[in-house]
């Protein structure tokens, strides 16, 4: 009996010790990331980078506009060497994935691909060297504290508290949505697009009904500044999907979820797939790809908008899109403020 | 990187809005009332048209006097009704921005306005400035306060909207054309439960 008792102790102990280890897995290299960017700063570049993690201006200073229009805190990529530039690059790399890390690449040199086109005022408006970072709080694998990169087109809020990796809120958007690098297409928010373009013309007749808008979109409705609103779900309940449907949405959705960290994202992404029969798809504009539509999915913890900007040019070379989660933007209920 | 980009870029294509004045609206109805809040983004193209009407004095500045005589004009341009009957909006507050920030399609002119009538139906149109504008306009969810939403009907441009609600746990938002017979229900309940009593009543008595 006493056997028994033993070996189911040491079981649950072991267990415990591997599910600690294994959440902690993914907290490490990022701590540790931050830890040696930090250290590569000097006192200076250190107090512009380092903010309180309850500050509440710091929190929300992002914004899909360049910086020169709407200025950002922290340090500027352009100001760092090119070790201190590389650690930064490095911290961010190892607090998302692969696959969003590289997208997160992609919409810094579309940036860069504007300046060029631009010309002499897009030097000072545009450009890699005009995206910043800052930290919120001290990196910490158990205590809470933040992340934030971005810059024109760019908003990444990674809040950390223990093993969860909060990234929303997040602004991506790409303009151009498509250049070419050595003779590469490359299509930052391509997959957001196409995807979501399969799904529209996956439903049937009556579905895609429901799930089209009879009115214009014009923009971003929970874009920069309007944390803490949820707007009423429409369009078609995914509880509508067959399983096909359903899957194709988890999979767009996972565009957004899957930009941080693997083990952050799969937590994410189960909560999206847990409320999934109340979430919402809707859509206005055309259904053939290669036109510009706007398009929502929302359910009780996810808010994502893909809004092409009818600015001028091309609306499809120039796209716009939030991802929030109303009730833990900023990581709002893993922390309790 | 080192690359070669090339792409095309069409004319005109910015980050700043341009020939369009977006008008943004979240609407919020509680049991106490009902809130708009508004957001004007004029872009660059616009800002002339815009000035025209805000700058009454032509001197290329917006004076406190201007400011409230715009938003005041904006509010009447909004109709609310709420159970069909005419809900004028109040004028809580108003911000501005900087004619430079305006000039680079940055300036969002913000507006709050509030009306105590609160109901079961709710009409929204904005009649400002149609020419040139582009909307958009929603009504925010309060899970906390058991709002019940029935779908919201718009116009194409989004200028206008309605919709039926409802609050309370387990609440359904009744459309307007069957409270007649959702009333007549209440009397009905109502009616039989004084009929059930009247007898135990007499009994007791």
């Amino acid at each position: 009996m006493v056997r028994t008792t033993l070996l189911g102790t040491t079981i649950a102990i072991l267990c415990c010790s591997l599910a600690a280890a294994q959440s902690s897995s993914s907290v490490a290299p990022i701590v540790a990331g931050a830890n040696a960017f930090l250290g590569s700063l000097d006192e200076g570049q250190r107090s512009k980078v380092l903010f309180d993690f309850n500050d509440a201006a710091q929190r929300v200073k992002w914004s899909n506009l360049p910086t020169t229009m709407v200025p950002r805190a922290g340090l500027k990529m352009g100001d760092l060497s090119a070790p201190q530039r590389k650690a930064a690059m490095a911290l961010l790399a190892a607090a998302l994935s692969k696959h969003g890390y590289e997208k997160v690449l992609a919409i810094v040199e579309g940036d860069e691909a504007l300046k060029a086109a631009s010309g002499g005022r897009g030097g000072t408006m545009f450009g890699r060297d005009l995206f910043y970072i800052s930290i919120l709080g001290k990196p910490s694998m158990k205590d809470p504290w933040m992340l934030q990169f971005g810059g024109h087109h760019l908003a990444l809020n990674i809040t950390i508290v223990g093993p969860e990796g909060i990234l929303t809120p997040s602004l991506t958007a790409a303009q151009p949505a498509k250049y070419t690098v050595d003779g590469k297409t490359v299509r930052p928010l391509g997959a957001e697009n196409d995807k979501a373009f399969a799904l529209i013309n996956a439903l049937d007749e009556p579905q895609r009904k429901q799930a089209i808008l009879n009115y214009k979109v014009a923009d971003l409705v929970l874009g920069p500044g309007q944390d803490g609103k949820t707007i009423q779900p429409e369009g078609l309940k995914c509880s509508a999907m067959n399983a096909s449907q359903q899957a194709m949405l988890l999979d767009l959705a996972g565009e957004w979820a899957g930009i941080v960290n693997e083990q952050a994202a799969a937590a994410r992404m189960a909560e999206i797939k847990a409320n999934l029969s109340a979430t919402w798809f809707a859509w206005s504009g055309p259904t053939t790809n290669g036109t510009p539509a706007y398009y929502r999915i929302q359910g009780p913890t996810l808010v994502i908008e893909y809004a092409p900007q009818p600015l001028g040019g091309d609306p499809t070379m120039h796209i716009h899109t939030i991802y929030r989660d109303p009730t833990n933007d900023y990581g709002k209920k893993s922390v309790g403020h | 990187m080192s690359a070669l980009l090339a792409f095309s870029l069409a004319s005109g294509a910015a980050a700043h809005r341009l020939d369009e004045y977006l008008q943004a609206t979240l609407i919020g109805v509680s049991r106490d009332g009902t809130d708009v809040e508004i957001q004007l983004t004029p872009g660059v193209a616009m800002l002339p048209l815009l000035l025209a009407v805000i700058d009454q004095d032509r001197d290329g500045r917006i004076s406190p006097t201007e400011e409230q005589a715009y938003a005041s004009r904006v509010a009447r341009e909004l109709e609310l009704r709420v159970d069909g009957v005419s809900a004028p909006l109040s004028l809580i507050e108003s911000k501005f921005p900087t004619i430079e920030a305006m000039r680079e399609g940055l300036g969002t002119i913000r507006m709050k306005l509030r009306t105590a009538r609160s109901g079961h139906s709710l009409r929204f149109e904005n009649r400002h400035l149609p020419q040139i504008s582009a909307y958009l306009v929603n009504c925010l969810a309060s899970p906390s306060d058991g709002l019940l939403v029935g779908p919201q009907k718009r116009d194409e441009q989004q200028r206008s909207i309605q919709f039926d609600y409802a609050f309370g746990a387990g609440a359904v938002p009744v459309p307007r054309a069957l409270w007649p017979a959702a009333i007549g229900m209440l009397l009905v309940v109502r009616m039989a439960i004084l009929l059930y009593r009247a007898p135990s009543a007499r009994r007791s008595a």
